[in-house]
């Protein structure tokens, strides 16, 4: 057993793991992070893909047990307790999620591409977005909430409060 | 004879909104988010492996496969197996308590291999131990005594393709007496009158390939045992009542000690039908056996070899046709690779049969369908069910017979398309609304075909544009294949929300939305009132399978009529409470309820619901429907296969590298006919990923077996689909909207059409780019990988 100190979005664990504990297995089934999903179990899919300090990472590939003191971020990280992030509110407006099980990594690729590039061109967001396979074809209507996202951040809205999005778009308390 | 009460509420709602334009509606044909986005785009564990996280002190279940396509067993040792450690116990063919098959459509599938395996994927063992990776590795010693067989793989070793008689050789079904499982025809009209009189004929020889459904969610099954000796399972399955049957007869219990719940799927495409009965009858016999929940999870391998695939196909057609282009006959026989077991294959040979001549009007045909075991992963259910695999010939026929005939495409095209009034080529007369001439109208103008051709008929260089149109049509529902019927429940609460529940599953296609719409639409209140109960046998009520393009439709039949008849009474005692002159002057626009010339006295969607509690209006309505009945002749496949068909065109422009044999989509337009835009998200989804599905189909995907039938390429390394980078950079959607009566508000489905006709469209701009004679015959298989192109580019002698 090996220990491990890992930060997930934002919370310390202190873990003794297996030295071949894939990452995706710490955060999937030790830590209980859902949206981190197996569907290839070779760096192919993408569907695993989470931020290690700040990068894309299949954690289907990473072993656990090297990232000692490493900040991970998945798509239950991206906004603060009762918020949602604007890349999670552009992508329910681009409509274009249909299965979902591949768009937790689109989400993490964009907040990475746009960590990186504010304003991303057509190209360069294909290029990034490769990296996830949608078997559903979702892909222009992904490439679409890449830019609504980067406009929202433009201006500023980094966070919207969740109970009015889900009202807005899905279930509502109904007034008297 | 008077009329099912369902029937008429379905017409008398379509005759009223019939001229009613569809962006005149308040929620039908809009563009909304759908009722799961939030859930998907937070994370939330909803798949059938994130729930196993809610579950305590599982055992986990690995099936051990064959090591040989084709071998009797003599016999299983697994004594080192139990040694190992952490495992529990191992299950062969003996442990099953009920019957061990789990066939779909005949019962000719062991779920435990017991005297044979026929393919590598035949489970021969499940191992369980205390943890997924004790249990594989466990696996690994289970001992089977195999006396290997002659290995089939190629369906011609086994059938005579000028006689289409069986030849002899060692049987893959030796209890059947015979691999051939299935035969389907067409004998219309004098088809040797017909070639005789023939001013041109085209003939040619095709293949299209096997098609991986490579839904990015691997399968996973959870099953608890209940203490009344039944079980609950949480399984990805499309069509978990057709799974609870499966289960139920495996484990030998009642249907109702079954319960099964489809949590959301990560896609299914129809590849989610067999293997969801199959991974559930597996946990559910272990959790049955040891009182524990019981999970197994697949990996990508496990996932891609342990689920059946489209079929392939051989085929050979010959058209005949007048020098004016009008078609006179077509005569094509079809085999289907069907694999080892039938699954759906003779449904979906059946579905072929039916669609063998295109949807033009063709009075003289001789066609024969054979679908023929061989010794590979089995054929089955996949997005438009044997219609690609049909429709790549023919419209390919057609780009050769405009060739000959020196027509443009489009015209040939559209003086043999059917039309409204026509009768199909079994028969079947069409007598509402036929899309097929507009949407072929509206692809050409959309895609800028004529200007387009002109253009790419002179560029010169080793980069070539080309742009092919194809076309077709789909049979909605199951048709003749089964008793065609649905049902849904709507139950409002007394706060005026609304529970919604049908057995219908998504799997990621949204037709569920669509229903909502419906739902919405009817009863005048907005979507997110409306909270959809996941499918399950205990809740929800059957509304036959999530197959066949028939949720919007069949689906939407039933909610509507249980809308319409919550709307009625609901309007009765608004009317009374409002003082309206009729119960159909009340107008509701949930929060306000009021009478149609009085809007400012109003009182709101929650009083009415309370009002109706205390007066005993009953606040729930169960909507069923059954389908008109279809009618098919074996002996002449004359009849009426399908109640209705949906229409469309595509249009592909590509770019061809004349040296690479690299072909690339630039734009690609899709013109569907579904009667009536009823969720405009979903059908712009479909007519997209559709596309993209159907792309990777005409140019990259094909599995590939080595000479002992070990797939080659069984992860998505080896196996590739369209990734982001593929995408054509510009789509051009748009909808046909020819209603059908006997549908919600005229809506026909898309689920399935919108692959049909991709691979043709993109095989004929690729000829289209070549231009050359020899090329056009050539292009006569896909998927058209670069090598693939490049050959025939060779060949054809196409310089740049």
């Amino acid at each position: 057993m090996v220990k491990v100190t890992l930060t997930v979005n934002n919370v310390k664990y202190e873990l003794d793991v297996p030295p071949l504990e894939r990452l995706i297995d710490t955060l999937r089934y030790r830590l209980g992070f859902t949206s981190v999903k197996e569907g290839c179990g070779r760096g192919e899919c993408g569907s695993c893909i989470v931020l290690v300090n700040g990068n894309p990472v299949h954690s289907c590939l990473a072993l656990t047990s090297r990232l000692d003191g490493a900040e991970i971020t998945t798509l239950e990280g991206l906004a603060p307790a009762g918020k949602m992030h604007a890349i999670q509110v552009a992508y329910i407006e681009a409509r274009g999620v249909q299965c979902g099980f591949c768009t937790p990594s689109f989400i993490m690729v964009t907040k990475a591409l746009l960590d990186r590039v504010s304003d991303p061109d057509d190209k360069t967001i294909r290029e990034w977005h490769s990296s996830v396979l949608c078997r559903c074809g979702s892909y222009p209507y992904y490439f679409e909430a890449v830019k609504r996202a980067a406009k929202y951040l433009k201006e500023g809205k980094v966070y919207f409060d969740e109970r009015e999005v889900r009202e807005k778009y899905h279930l509502k308390v109904l007034a008297r | 004879m008077s009329k099912p009460d369902y029937v008429e509420i379905v017409e008398e709602v379509f005759y009223k909104y019939k001229d009613k334009k569809t962006e005149e509606f308040k929620y039908l044909g809009k563009n909304v988010v759908r009722w799961d986005a939030i859930a998907k785009i937070t994370g939330q564990p909803i798949f059938t492996a994130d729930l196993l996280k809610l579950v305590k002190n599982p055992v986990f279940v690995y099936s051990v496969r064959t090591k040989y396509a084709h071998a009797k067993v003599k016999g299983v040792d697994y004594s080192d197996a139990l040694k190992y450690p952490g495992v529990l116990a191992v299950f062969t063919a003996k442990d099953v308590p009920g019957i061990n098959d789990v066939g779909y459509v005949i019962p000719d599938q062991p779920l435990l291999a017991d005297r044979k395996v026929r393919y590598i994927g035949d489970t021969v063992a499940l191992v369980v131990a205390e943890s997924l990776e004790n249990a594989r590795e466990a696996g690994e010693l289970v001992q089977v005594d195999y006396e290997p067989l002659k290995v089939y793989l190629d369906p011609l070793e086994i059938i005579d393709p000028e006689t289409l008689e069986e030849k002899p050789h060692e049987l893959i079904h030796d209890e059947r007496g015979t691999d051939i499982l299935t035969r389907y025809k067409i004998r219309v009209g004098d088809v040797e009158k017909a070639f005789k009189e023939a001013a041109v004929v085209v003939e040619n020889k095709y293949e299209t390939p096997f098609q991986e459904h490579a839904y990015i969610e691997p399968e996973a099954a959870i099953a608890i045992p209940e203490p009344d000796g039944g079980v609950t399972i949480y399984a990805k399955t499309q069509c978990p009542f057709d799974t609870r049957k499966a289960v139920a007869n495996v484990l030998g219990l009642p249907f109702n000690m079954v319960r099964v719940i489809a949590p959301a799927l990560g896609g299914g495409f129809g590849g989610a039908e067999d293997v969801g009965n199959e991974i559930a009858a597996k946990v559910a016999l272990v959790a049955t056996r040891l009182k524990r929940p019981a999970a197994l999870i697949h990996t990508r391998e496990e996932s891609i070899i342990g689920h059946t695939k489209r079929h392939r196909t051989i085929s050979w057609y010959r058209h005949a046709a007048a020098r004016d282009g009008t078609l006179l006959a077509v005569e094509a026989k079809v085999i289907l690779d069907k694999g080892a077991y039938a699954s759906l294959g003779p449904f979906v040979a059946w579905r072929a049969v039916v669609h063998s001549t295109g949807p033009y009007k063709v009075r003289n045909a001789k066609v024969d369908v054979v679908a023929v075991y061989t010794n590979k992963i089995p054929g089955g259910a996949f997005r438009g069910f044997g219609n690609p695999q049909v429709t790549f010939p023919v419209e390919r026929q057609m780009d050769l017979l405009a060739e000959e005939l020196g027509m443009d495409p489009v015209e040939l095209r559209l003086k043999n398309v059917l039309r409204n009034g026509d009768r199909t080529v079994h028969g079947q007369l069409l007598d509402h609304g036929v899309g097929a001439e507009e949407v072929i109208k509206k692809a050409v103008e959309l895609s800028g075909w004529y200007e387009k051709r002109r253009l790419y008929a002179s560029l010169t260089g080793p980069v070539r544009r080309g742009i092919g149109i194809a076309i077709f049509y789909h049979g909605n529902s199951i048709g003749a294949e089964g008793a065609d019927y649905s049902s849904a429940s709507v139950i409002i609460q007394r706060d005026g929300s609304i529970i919604f529940r049908t057995g219908l599953t998504d799997m990621g296609q949204g037709a569920i939305q669509g229903l909502i719409n419906i739902l919405a639409e009817v009863l005048g209140v907005p979507p997110n009132y409306i909270k959809v109960e996941a499918a399950d046998t205990a809740a929800t009520p059957d509304a036959g399978p999530t197959v066949a393009s028939r949720s919007t439709a069949m689906g939407g039949n039933a909610t509507l009529v249980a809308a319409y008849k919550l709307r009625q009474r609901l309007n009765k005692l608004a009317a009374e409470l409002l003082g309206c002159g009729s119960p159909d002057d009340v107008v509701i626009e949930a929060p306000k309820v009021y009478c149609k010339d009085d809007p400012s006295h109003a009182i709101t969607w929650r009083e009415l619901v309370e009002q109706a509690f205390w007066k005993g209006v009953p606040l729930q309505e169960f909507g069923f429907y059954r389908a008109p009945p279809a009618e098919w002749d074996e002996e002449t496949g004359t009849g009426a296969p399908y109640f209705t068909y949906t229409y469309g065109a595509i249009v592909s422009d590509v770019e061809v590298d004349l040296e690479t044999g690299v072909v690339r989509v630039k734009e690609a337009t899709t013109v569907y006919d579904i009667g009536r835009v009823i969720n405009r998200t979903g059908a712009e989804l479909h007519a997209i990923g559709g596309y993209i599905q159907g792309m990777g189909y005409a140019l990259m995907e094909d599995l590939y077996y080595d000479s002992e039938g070990r797939l080659m390429n069984n992860n998505l390394s080896t196996y590739h689909i369209p990734t982001a980078r593929d995408v054509p950079e510009k789509f051009n959607v748009y909808f046909v909207e020819a209603g059908y009566y006997h549908a919600p508000f005229g809506a026909k489905g898309l689920g399935e059409p919108s692959i049909v006709a991709i691979a043709p469209s993109i095989a004929n701009a690729v000829v289209n780019a070549l231009r050359s004679k020899q090329a056009n015959k050539l292009v006569n298989k896909h998927p058209l990988t670069p090598d693939y192109v490049y050959g025939l580019i060779k060949k054809a002698g196409v310089k740049p």
